[in-house]
């Protein structure tokens, strides 16, 4: 290997630093014209009327969109892994977030698309919005989603994601004492320096050349190809340099939008977000609440957990189910916690549809987990580290849903973390490695849970 | 919009007050930091706009005692006045960062509408302690006022330039919105005149900048004076801090610049 | 009106009122200022405009009649890079690179005014640029190497690079 360790030049360092890298909005096609969306000013409404003949009249509008020009109206974008479709690329009936995408207009200048937005006759009739995950469960809570305040197409149509391992009632029996603590990060904006882009142009042959700022070509060349109802071979994506994405640039739908313009139009067609449309409607990281109840004992041992968390998918569902099935693999954390009741929601509210950013899904549950683990050695008057160690996953340990370990990493992050805060540890805390649980490492409640427990 | 719109740009004082004229359908633009972006984003689209970069009111004048700031001087220069009016000086290098100093002006400063999310008019504080006069033009003619005054009609007025004597000592006191560059919470501002009045103004409140009389007439005593301080303004809401917030820090700031002025004694 | 931007002399179309990042970007092809806010908060639009870093975002291009201009595209070209552009290539200052322009502006103009390698006084001169990617050290190392004077070596390849021992236990 001559690469690990080598300081390797950035391949786009050089043109970084010398103002020449091409983003999406630097390049140029004459005759582009610009776009603008007809966004929802209200959290929750029905459309009572729409009338967009005055923009389309509008000297130097070359074309309106709205949910009538989509070919196919609703994709998931995942639904390969199962994730039905909810998601009007432009609403229709009704608007469930502030800020969702209502129409848009291409126009011959910046200036002229915000004058035709502004030319659209819409009338709205505002509905009670909900915003409180808690409540989204409650029998009067406002119905977001027409299906209903959570997802409920798990594999079995099941409501939510479930784990079940040993018996948490043993656990909770046999525990010195239940250390709880509930966990609430919140929604993070991702502020990617360069707001969403897309540049769109119809080719004579009847292609479209897609310039996206997207974190996933090939992907958001599919969900272009599915709402066009066009095969693959009609576009051409060409990706570049994405002016930071952090996970906010793989829902992106601004492609989609610009193509059907450029279609209607026969022009090129650029929409590029304003940093306001960036922070009011583009999705963000979603906020979570996580309910955690640990059985322990006296001497820090995790005999089980209790977990509840509600995941906030705003306004649709996007990929907030592949999101929660992740954060429900990883809810014991680095640790190995051998009795479990896991049950996990993706809900419903009228916030902005939420989606990925660094981590996705996991962020939150490590958040969650390693407060809890300071938590339950301060109640109990213990050492943090000696509790991590002491529950560290190991070589032959499992996961919640029964992947056996082979190669943890907790024992020596743990020990790594002590060392540059300049702890020192207990002799036997300091000499404890990943190998597979034995002796004092093994009590009984660890060895069901075991990958091989007839070995012990 | 940006074709229809006539744009002046007055090289002299003088041109700027003739084309102001009663002020009616006329947009100021000082630096540009604040009127710019409202253009960008079609929020404001101005029939006539008076471009002021070049009409000759970036002026710092100093005569004896009386310092006198044109409306179009750019807040960065507030700088020179470390040694004088430390108040003013500090307040000004707290406001955004490098490259928006040098471009905002004064007069923008002092005349900008409230800010919606979160407050504007840092200099309003510091000006407001100085009991500084604005001199400005407008729909009845030349005037010149206790900036006091100015602010509660600033709106169709074009403000000239702020006058004021150089205090004896002065102090500023901030809580700023942890930021690459930080927005200002809250702010007192504190002068002791050289007959020895003492005068506080605080920013960051709901609506523009506001003396603190009962803080003042209580100076002597700063605990005092920081508890009667709550009862000289209006605290709102925003996106950088609440009320609540507000109120609570407020009487911190204000001893913090008595006890300021009380050491420079 | 006129206005010289990298040593060329324009002669502007666009309307007093438009922004000079719009007349850059849009009339006159000089693409390096980025549209990151459009109301002065990000910095990514910062250029030099008569020696200072200015916000092209919020200049009306009618109050900069005879002015001279400078973006990064004027601070030297791949071949002939200064010492500001080799330094942030060496100590990787740029990620996603959108935040760059604006950042090498600024740090160009403190240096020129005397700019040390104390990095507080280079993280005030920064204050008003935001980057999301970096998290700001590798920027403030290559502002503080050039300050020093640093030189730097870009010819490091993969091939040339030896391979490092990692260290630690893995």
């Amino acid at each position: 290997m001559k690469a690990v360790g080598a300081r390797l030049p950035r391949y786009d360092g050089i043109e970084h630093v010398t103002g020449r890298t091409t983003y999406v909005d630097d390049v140029r096609v004459p005759g582009t014209l610009w776009a603008k969306a007809l966004r929802s000013p209200l959290h929750s409404a029905m459309i009572t009327s729409f009338d967009a003949s005055k923009a389309e009249a509008m000297p130097g509008v070359h074309a309106v969109i709205t949910h009538a020009d989509v070919p196919l109206l609703e994709y998931g974008h995942l639904s390969a892994l199962g994730i039905p479709a909810d998601e009007p690329l432009l609403a229709k009936d009704e608007v469930r977030y502030k800020g969702q995408p209502i129409a848009v207009v291409a126009a011959e200048d910046e200036e002229t698309a915000m004058a035709a937005v502004e030319a659209i006759d819409i009338e709205l009739d505002e509905r009670t919005p909900l915003f409180d995950i808690r409540r989204a469960f409650d029998s009067d809570a406002p119905k977001v989603h027409q299906w209903g305040n959570w997802y409920t197409h798990f594999e079995g149509e099941m409501d939510r994601r479930q784990i079940r391992k040993g018996s948490v009632e043993d656990a909770f029996d046999k525990a010195d004492t239940i250390v709880q603590g509930v966990y609430r990060p919140a929604a993070i904006e991702h502020v990617p320096l360069e707001t969403q882009v897309a540049l769109v142009v119809p080719e004579a042959s009847g292609r479209l050349t897609i310039y996206s700022c997207t974190q996933a070509l090939y992907f958001s060349m599919g969900v272009v190809a599915a709402h066009l109802q066009v095969p693959l071979n009609k576009l051409k994506v060409v990706g570049g340099t994405v002016g930071g994405g952090f996970g906010g640039k793989v829902d992106t739908a601004s492609e989609t939008m610009c193509a059907l313009l450029a279609q209607k139009s026969g022009r090129p067609v650029k929409w590029r977000w304003t940093r306001e449309e960036e922070f009011l409607c583009s999705s963000t990281r979603a906020p979570w609440h996580m309910e955690i109840a640990d059985a322990v004992t006296k001497d820090g041992w995790i005999l089980g957990r209790k977990m509840l968390t509600l995941h906030d998918s705003g306004a649709y569902g996007r990929f907030s189910p592949y999101g929660l099935t992740k954060h429900s693999f990883h809810h014991t954390g680095a640790y190995t916690i051998p009795n479990l009741e896991f049950d996990g929601y993706v809900v419903f509210t009228n916030r902005v549809p939420t989606t990925a950013m660094r981590g996705f899904g996991v962020t939150s549950v490590s958040f969650a987990t390693e407060t809890h683990m300071s938590r339950i050695a301060d109640l109990l008057g213990l050492d943090p580290y000696e509790v991590r160690l002491k529950n560290a996953n190991r070589i032959g340990d499992t996961s919640p849903n029964r992947i056996v370990y082979t190669d943890p990493s907790t024992v020596s992050v743990v020990k790594a973390l002590a060392g540059g805060m300049d702890v020192e540890l207990q002799p036997d805390y300091a000499a404890m490695t990943r190998d597979p649980r034995e002796g004092d490492l093994l009590p009984e409640h660890l060895v069901g849970q075991m990958a091989n427990p007839e070995d012990h | 919009m940006t074709q229809a719109t006539e744009v002046l740009f007055p090289t002299s004082a003088d041109e700027a007050v003739a084309q102001f004229g009663d002020g009616s359908g006329v947009t100021v633009v000082g630096g540009g930091t604040i009127v710019m972006p409202e253009i960008t984003y079609g929020r404001l689209a101005p029939t006539k706009a008076l471009v002021l970069s070049r009409a000759g009111l970036d002026t710092l004048d100093v005569s004896g005692a009386t310092v006198t700031l044109g409306a179009g001087l750019p807040v960065a220069r507030l700088a020179e006045l470390a040694q004088d009016v430390k108040a003013l000086a500090q307040c000004a290098l707290n406001v955004a960062d490098y490259e928006i100093r040098l471009q905002a002006t004064v007069g923008g400063n002092l005349c900008a509408g409230e800010g919606q999310d979160a407050p504007r008019g840092d200099l309003q504080g510091p000006l407001l302690a100085l009991d500084a006069q604005a001199r400005s033009v407008g729909a009845d003619g030349a005037s010149t006022e206790p900036l006091e005054e100015f602010l509660g009609r600033r709106a169709g007025r074009l403000l000239l330039d702020v006058t004021f004597e150089k205090p004896a000592a002065s102090a500023f006191a901030a809580i700023d919105y942890a930021h690459t560059h930080e927005y200002t919470v809250l702010a007192v501002s504190g002068v002791r005149t050289a007959s020895g009045e003492t005068r506080l103004a605080a920013t960051g409140l709901a609506g523009f900048g506001t003396r603190l009389r009962s803080a003042e007439a209580a100076a002597s005593d700063p605990e005092r004076a920081g508890a009667a301080a709550v009862a000289d303004v209006s605290l709102g809401d925003d996106a950088l801090a609440s009320a609540w917030y507000r109120e609570r820090t407020l009487p911190v700031l204000v001893r913090r610049v008595l006890g300021e002025l009380e050491e420079s004694a | 009106m006129n206005l010289t931007v990298n040593g060329r002399t324009h002669d502007v179309e666009s309307g007093p009122l438009a922004t000079l990042l719009d007349v850059l970007r849009e009339e006159l092809g000089v693409t390096s200022p980025k549209a990151g806010c459009e109301q002065g908060g990000c910095g990514a639009c910062t250029v030099i405009v008569d020696g200072e870093p200015q916000r092209a975002c919020l200049t009306p291009v009618g109050a900069l009649d005879g002015a001279s201009v400078t973006t990064v595209e004027g601070l030297g070209a791949p071949e002939s890079l200064s010492p500001l552009q080799q330094a942030f290539t060496h100590h990787y200052a740029a990620q996603c690179g959108f935040c760059t322009s604006g950042m090498m502006i600024a740090a160009d103009a403190y240096l020129k005014r005397g700019g040390t390698d104390d990095r507080e006084a280079i993280q005030e001169a920064l204050a008003g640029h935001v980057c999301r990617c970096t998290g700001y050290v590798k920027i403030i190392d290559a502002v503080a190497a050039v300050a020093r004077g640093d030189s730097f070596d870009l010819t490091v390849t993969a091939a040339s690079a030896g391979m490092t021992n990692l260290g630690g236990d893995v």
